[in-house]
């Protein structure tokens, strides 16, 4: 066929009529149905690295967490269920017994077998392997894998949160063949999973492209073909997804919530985060080595206007150091108070004579951070308290917490990783944890009671009261849970998980279709 | 060409002496900006975890030492290894050098293109309303923030009218609205200069005299104003490439487009010393390229240069 300079044109006119009458109709007729068979989503930052055990960054995990299995799922509702384990026991105090899920294969066709899941485990605290998530399973003594369907793990002590940490990061199974003959860099470049995805191709701070796992043992996913891009810029990943140019995004800012939800075509979709964002205190340093100042400071926070004003709503105030939705949350407890008035007193209880107070902020390291510490700032001032805000970069802020050297307070994010305070309050500011700034032996001895018990009854109480000993002495200042929203198409049927976990398994995730 | 073997070694000389400069400066100030392991691993790692990998990466050693390893692995064309990649940082970072020349040529060709004729022609209607119309965009041009450029392009050009996607790396469409944002300082550097060299020209006597001879006004401009007016034109031509290189770390951010901008940005945030070392090399390397080229232009351009 012979094509003229005219008909090209002509072509091109076609092309590009039908193309906005489409366009216009996707938008306006169609906004709430599509007919789409490849999800498209964009995030604030791209994938580091692919190998599961060598990240443990949000933006990684919301890859890693679908192109591979745990042996056990933190579904949404928070709730743990089966993954590649179909049921689980516990043996006496230490032995734990997983039954696996029969005729799962990997992307590359191999079968997965206990020898993976053994394997895989073992990898994560191998020396040699040095992998990023060595600190994950510390507790367990050793693996067995008695046939090709049976796991048996014995913990060192008692770990009654042995299957909750199977689920995090670190518990992606990989597959122990695959892995050994690709080697590590090979396997990071091309990795091979049993997840409702596969991995096609990945151009670095592009976009990378997944394909659906037909086989999957959960049911193939609701689309084709996923593709992951990274869009640092807020605006522009704003302006994408209104386009329609990516159906979901992540790390929605509460102020653009209006913006998103006013559009016809688009929502706004939140979980409520498991974790707190606190002001984490260097009890050490004077005046803050004394709990009155601190009850003071935080009694004169006005939590109830951050969260209306900086966060549109969008979080809740805390109660102290347990999360809400997770295990042994005191749903009975108040929010944390404001009482500018009785933090006055305290202060002069306390013989507070105008000591600098430090707020080492960063910028965005949480969301909104800088300017919730220059509102606590004013908050903090008028009660009479001299405070400093002094603003540090992200690297700076890494080093500080290694080197425990902040000089007052600064923000947190601690994300509760089990479901329990034990992954969150115990794991942080236990003693040797990363933020521990602060020693009382009562409650030391609680923490650990608490973590080598299976009885849940007893580790509520324990709970109970190491909250008191928390709320007099507040190592952290608790400001809000917020909620993690996502920007979403209306005809995206999907429900965020609080862990930063993306789950697009068939189970959770639909193209709502004419 | 006499004299051209020592001019070209004495360039050479000091182009691999701003070379050294430029790596030296950068080690000295990555070491000084931070430690990156704690950003490598999570918050609740055990400081024999920390010290294990500061060995595995050389951290440990004096820096004096990792600056002889640093400059000797230079010399074979090695960078090192990225901390974050954990691939050699010469291969992350040619990964990202064809996504920056596209968007970086691409601005400059628009630039110039546009920029040329735009100044030639404010020059020639000088105070008219064109001039005064052109000149104003320039200023415009020059002075607003590229952060702010893109996303005011973003949301009109991309968002409103719909005429252009909003972001990502693609076909020639993807590359209209970041090669614009950061073509736009470059693009006012050139008009401005333009039409100030070519009035310069235009009041010359040469001129006066092909015009007193009849020469049309178009052979006027194209035979004896341009020719004569192309020296600083291009001299600001190589020096506004760095500009572009320096433009792109912003725009590629913006435009989440893949280039070596947004990886220097972000391989400094994650005090991946090998990716930024290398990074800053490679653009030094460029815009010295560049310039000496445009300094053997000069001769092809003026014969007076050459004989000097």
């Amino acid at each position: 066929m012979e094509l003229t300079r005219r008909d090209v044109l002509k072509g091109a006119a076609a092309l590009g009529a039908a193309g906005a009458v489409s366009g216009a109709l996707a938008r306006s007729a169609h906004a709430q149905t599509t007919q789409k068979k490849e999800l498209a989503t964009a995030q604030g930052g791209d994938i580091s690295k692919f190998d599961p055990h060598f990240s443990t960054s949000s933006n990684d995990i919301r890859v890693s967490f679908n192109i591979f299995d745990n042996l056990t799922s933190r579904h949404p509702d928070g709730k743990l269920y089966p993954g590649l384990a179909t049921e689980w026991k516990l043996d006496g105090q230490t032995t734990w017994r997983f039954k696996l899920r029969q005729g799962v294969k990997y992307h590359n066709g191999d079968p997965f077998t206990s020898a993976d899941a053994k394997w895989s485990l073992e990898r994560t605290y191998d020396a040699n392997v040095k992998t990023m998530v060595a600190t994950v399973f510390t507790t367990i003594d050793h693996i067995e894998a008695p046939d090709p369907a049976t796991l048996v793990i014995h913990t060192k002590k008692p770990d009654p949160l042995f299957p909750a940490r199977l689920a995090f990061y670190g518990g992606q199974i990989v597959p122990k063949k695959y892995t050994e003959s690709a080697g590590a860099d090979g396997f990071n470049a091309k990795p091979v999973g049993t997840g409702p995805v596969r991995f096609v191709s990945w151009v670095k701070d592009d976009k990378l492209v997944l394909d659906a796992n037909g086989d999957y043992w959960g049911g193939k996913p609701d689309f084709d073909r996923m593709i992951v891009r990274s869009i640092p810029e807020t605006a522009p990943r704003i302006a994408a997804l209104l386009k329609g140019e990516v159906d979901v995004i992540t790390q929605l800012p509460p102020d653009q919530g209006e913006k998103l939800s006013a559009n016809a075509s688009t929502k706004v979709q939140g979980a409520l985060y498991a974790g707190l964002y606190v002001l984490a205190v260097n009890s050490k340093r004077p005046p803050l080595d004394n709990p009155l100042v601190k009850q003071a400071l935080s009694l004169s926070i006005d939590r109830e206007a951050i969260v209306k004003e900086l966060w549109r709503g969008r979080g809740i105030v805390p109660s102290g150091p347990i999360a809400k939705g997770d295990n042994h949350f005191d749903a009975s407890l108040p929010p944390l108070a404001f009482n500018p008035k009785e933090a006055r007193e305290r202060l002069k209880k306390a013989g507070y004579k105008g000591e600098e107070v430090f707020i080492e902020t960063t910028v965005a390291y949480v969301s909104q951070d800088k300017a919730m510490s220059e509102a606590i700032a004013a908050m903090w001032k008028d009660v009479g308290v001299n405070v400093k805000v002094e603003v540090i970069e992200y690297s700076v802020r890494a080093q500080k917490n290694r080197e425990k050297s902040f000089k007052g307070v600064f923000w947190s994010d601690p994300t509760s990783t089990l479901g329990d305070p034990d992954g969150m309050m115990w794991r942080l500011l236990g003693p040797g944890g990363p933020q521990d700034y602060w020693r009382e032996a009562k409650f030391d001895e609680l923490g650990n009671a608490a973590r080598f018990s299976v009885d849940e009854k007893f580790r509520g109480e324990c709970y109970r009261d190491m909250t008191k000993i928390f709320l007099e002495n507040l190592p952290w200042l608790p400001v809000i849970q917020p909620y993690e929203d996502y920007g979403v198409q209306k005809y995206v049927e999907w429900t965020p998980n609080p862990n930063q976990q993306f789950e697009i398994r068939k189970f959770n995730f639909k193209f709502r279709r004419a | 060409m006499r004299g051209f073997l020592p001019f070209l070694a004495h360039r050479l000389f000091r182009a691999l002496v701003a070379l050294w400069l430029v790596s030296t400066v950068v080690f000295v100030v990555m070491r000084l900006s931070g430690d990156p392991v704690p950003l490598l691993l999570p918050p609740d790692a055990p400081t024999s975890e920390i010290l294990r990998v500061r060995r595995d990466l050389g951290l440990d050693q004096p820096l004096p030492v990792q600056y002889g390893v640093f400059l000797g692995n230079i010399l074979r064309g090695d960078f090192g290894r990225s901390i974050h990649f954990r691939e050699p940082a010469l291969h992350v970072v040619t990964g990202y050098l064809g996504a920056t020349l596209e968007l970086g040529l691409t601005a400059f060709v628009l630039a110039t293109l546009i920029a040329v004729p735009i100044g030639l022609l404010s020059a020639m209607k000088r105070n008219s309303a064109i001039d005064h119309a052109a000149m104003g965009l320039a200023l415009i041009g020059q002075s607003a923030p590229t952060f702010f450029l893109g996303i005011l392009f973003i949301l009109l050009l991309a968002l409103k009218a719909d005429l252009f996607p909003t972001s990502g790396r693609g076909d020639w469409r993807n590359l209209v609205l970041p090669a614009l944002t950061l073509g736009a300082f470059t693009m006012a550097s050139i008009a401005r200069l333009t039409r100030s060299a070519v009035l310069e020209v235009l009041g010359a006597d040469y001129i006066r005299t092909a015009r007193a001879k009849g020469v049309t006004e178009a052979w006027v401009v194209a035979k004896h104003t341009l020719k004569n007016a192309a020296i600083p034109i291009v001299t600001i031509t190589g020096l506004q490439f760095g500009t572009l290189l320096g433009g792109a770390v912003v725009t590629e951010t913006v435009f989440s487009w893949p280039g070596i901008g947004r990886l220097a940005v972000q391989s400094i945030y994650n005090r991946d010393y090998p990716v930024v070392q290398c990074t800053v090399f490679l653009a030094a390397l460029m815009f010295i390229v560049i310039n000496f080229a445009v300094d053997l232009l000069y001769g092809v351009l003026d014969p007076r240069i050459r004989a000097h």
